[in-house]
Parts: structure tokens; C-alpha cells; sequence
């Protein structure tokens, strides 16, 4: 019998004993194998109002500029058969430029930046691009293992257009040196899979003389739902 | 031409803030139907409760239909986020859905789940849930009851979600 725990090489196992918190809740029973399809329907139709303006410019909602590196992040959404994914609700959250969340949860002692809550939203245009500026985010130690520390990342979170293409996923640096000893991104089995989650540097996309470009293309599971012609 | 997809990954500890919708808990519909208040706890291997992590549901409207969109700035209809509170519990309230064997889709994202648990949540009889063909493969599992809410009066139904050994639920492969 095939390990159902792992129905796809290009996703994590639950259970990688790596990464600690997995260890209680990755579950062991057989996953049951649902008719194919089955969530490969129509899903929820965020209206469009529920993105404001300025929502995907990270950089704007301080007293003024938050500190770090600015960088000006862009990408296609698409799904497995390279079609466009429209007017799709993308949200992201990340740590500022000291490793360090707006969140009342992490005990990081790097600091706040009062000029940065690390959060942002925007829609898929009808050619599936997006658009955030930002600032790279900073790594931090986490608790894991000793001299533990997490990659600098931003995490997605993606809503397709089907329930089957529902995603969180966190998008990595090129030539991170903490890549190598991160257990959640080792969690992947296929490097290849791996490197799917590591934007590539593209300056011209970024601004000439004020922030850094970097390009990052998603790809979603299903393709049935995938609306035509629209 | 056929794309390779991106990995899963964890949603991590730190997301509530970002991923939290206003009145997430209460899904809203274009139809009048049945409210339904469906409210229990997600619990680890070992017993304790999961603080961090987050429920989304999608289901049929009331009369059995996909949605409409919703107008203006709204939520789209039908669709319910919510967080886990400090002892594991959730709470949504919605409209009883339609169909033979109502039910809402499940997805279940926290810190040490690196890909979101799929599952689904039957507010029907047991015997009806086993009928139901996307459960076909296990229909005879004593497991098939972690999938059915009991009702506890009012309106109300309580559902748990166990991750993990005795009681785990049953989680689908997608």
C-alpha cells in the first residue's frame, strides 16, 4: 500500500519528525482517498470591495517608511495547467526587517517596527498577476531545535478559484544560508519542488534607486474549476 | 502547458492577525435558511488542545445551490474562517446546509500542520453519512461517526476534531 500520509512527493508529509510540532499533530491513520473531483468545484467569490486600496503596499500605513530593505514583489498565480488564475484573493503575512512579528505571540526580543504590521492583501488581475511592496524580511530564532533559526520567508495564503487549490505556503530568498537547516523547508521532499518556493531576484520589476525587485510564480493544485473566458 | 505546483507549508504561529476576517465565524448566505450554531475543540495526540489554529468551511447554500457572489465588500456567502480560542474550541454559526447529507467541507490549517487537514463535518444521521458516495471507501469504518456533528439541542451541534490517535478523525487525501 502506497503511504496515503504522503499522496503527492511535491507536498510535506504531515509527519516529519524534524520539525517538532509535528510529532502530536500529524495523524496516522490512513487519509482516506476521496472521489477525484470531489473538491474540484467552484469555491467562494470574494467580492471585490474587500480589498481597499493600498492594501498590497505594506510600506504606506506608518507615520513613515518602515526600516529594511524595500522590495517591490511580483508574480503570477496559476493553476496545474498553466492557465491564469483570476481575480483570486492573495493574502500574506511576514516578520519585519529585525525577525520580528506584529503578532502578540512572538517573544522574539528583536524589535517592533511601529511603521509595520507585516500584512497584506490583494487580487489576481485577469492575467493572474499580483503585485506587493514590502520590506525582506528579517530571519529569527525559533525554538525547535538548538540555534534554531527559520529562512527569511513571507507566507501565502491562496484561495484559487476551487476548494481544491486552497494553499498557505511560505515563499523563501535565493542563497539563504539558513534554507539548508530549516526543517519546514526540508520537510519537502524534491528539491525541485523545493526551489519552487524561492523567488528569484529581478531587479528591473523592482524601482530604480529605492527598492529591490523580486518575482514569484505560484502554481495551484486542479484545473477543472479554472473558469473559461472570463 | 502543465505547471509543477508549489509546496505546502506550514500557516506557522503567527497568522491570526493577517488571516483574521471580520465576523469570519458567522457565514453569511443570498438565501434564508436554518441557523445552526456548530462549536467543539481540535485536540493533538496527546490530549491538548490546539490554540493556533485556524477552520475554514465552504458548503452548499440552504436550498442546495453553489453561491452567487456576495455584492460590495461583503465575505463571499457561504464561506466561514475562524481561529482556535486558548482551549482548542471553535465556534461558526451558519445556515443548515442543503443537500441529501448536509454537510460542510473542512480545512484545517495550525503550526505543526504542514499541509491544511481536509475533511468534512455531516449534520445528518450516521447511517446517512455512510451512504454518502465520497465516504464509499470506509462506508463499514466504525471511524465514519468522527465525521458527524451530535446535536445538542437548540440548534446547536458539537463536533472535535482529534489530530491524532484515539478518536482520530478521518482526514481525507487530496
Amino acid at each position: 500500500m502506497n503511504d496515503m500520509t504522503r499522496p503527492d512527493a511535491d507536498d510535506p508529509p504531515y509527519l516529519h519528525p524534524g520539525y517538532a510540532s509535528t510529532l502530536a499533530r500529524s495523524p496516522r491513520e490512513p487519509l482516506l482517498r476521496i472521489p477525484a473531483g470531489t473538491l474540484d468545484v467552484p469555491g467562494p467569490t470574494v467580492p471585490q470591495g474587500f480589498v481597499r486600496s493600498g492594501d498590497n503596499d505594506l510600506t504606506i500605513h506608518g507615520s513613515s517608511a518602515p526600516l529594511g530593505e524595500k522590495m517591490v514583489l511580483t508574480g503570477r498565480l496559476l493553476d496545474a495547467e498553466g492557465r491564469p488564475i483570476r481575480r483570486s484573493l492573495i493574502e500574506i503575512w511576514q516578520a519585519n526587517a529585525a525577525g520580528r512579528y506584529a503578532h502578540p505571540g512572538d517573544r522574539h526580543e528583536a524589535p517592533l517596527d511601529p511603521n509595520f504590521t507585516g500584512m497584506g492583501r490583494t487580487f489576481t488581475d485577469d492575467e493572474g498577476r499580483y503585485r506587493f511592496v514590502t520590506v525582506k524580511p528579517g530571519a529569527y530564532p525559533w525554538k525547535n531545535h538548538r540555534f534554531a533559526w527559520r529562512p527569511q520567508h513571507i507566507h501565502f495564503s491562496l484561495l484559487g478559484n476551487a476548494p481544491v487549490q486552497r494553499l498557505v505556503t511560505q515563499m523563501y530568498f535565493p542563497g539563504d544560508p539558513l534554507l539548508a537547516i530549516d526543517p519546514i523547508w526540508n520537510s519537502v521532499p524534491d528539491e525541485a519542488a523545493r526551489k519552487r518556493m524561492v523567488c528569484g531576484l529581478a531587479l528591473e520589476t523592482g524601482i530604480e534607486e529605492v527598492a529591490l525587485g523580486y518575482v514569484f510564480d505560484i502554481v495551484l493544485g486542479g484545473a477543472r474549476a479554472t473558469p473559461l473566458g472570463i | 502547458m502543465a505547471a509543477r505546483r508549489t509546496p505546502s507549508q506550514t500557516v506557522g504561529p503567527f497568522f491570526h492577525e493577517a488571516l483574521r476576517w471580520k465576523d469570519g465565524g458567522n457565514v453569511t448566505f443570498a438565501e434564508a435558511g436554518r441557523r445552526i450554531v456548530l462549536a467543539g475543540r481540535v485536540i493533538d495526540g496527546a490530549g491538548e488542545p490546539v490554540a493556533d489554529a485556524m477552520i475554514e468551511t465552504w458548503q452548499l447554500s440552504p436550498l442546495g445551490k453553489t453561491h452567487a457572489p456576495a455584492a460590495g465588500n461583503e465575505r463571499p456567502h457561504g464561506f466561514g474562517r475562524v481561529e482556535t480560542g486558548e482551549d482548542g474550541s471553535f465556534r461558526i454559526e451558519t445556515s443548515m446546509p442543503g443537500g441529501e447529507a448536509p454537510c460542510l467541507e473542512v480545512a484545517l490549517f495550525a503550526r505543526g500542520l504542514l499541509k491544511a487537514l481536509r475533511t468534512r463535518v455531516y449534520f445528518a444521521a450516521e447511517e446517512r453519512a455512510r451512504a454518502d458516495p465520497v465516504l464509499h471507501a470506509m462506508a463499514g469504518s466504525p471511524r465514519v461517526r468522527t465525521l458527524v456533528a451530535q446535536p445538542a439541542g437548540d440548534d446547536r451541534y458539537r463536533w472535535d476534531v482529534r489530530l491524532q490517535g484515539e478518536g482520530e478523525t478521518v482526514f481525507f487525501a487530496v
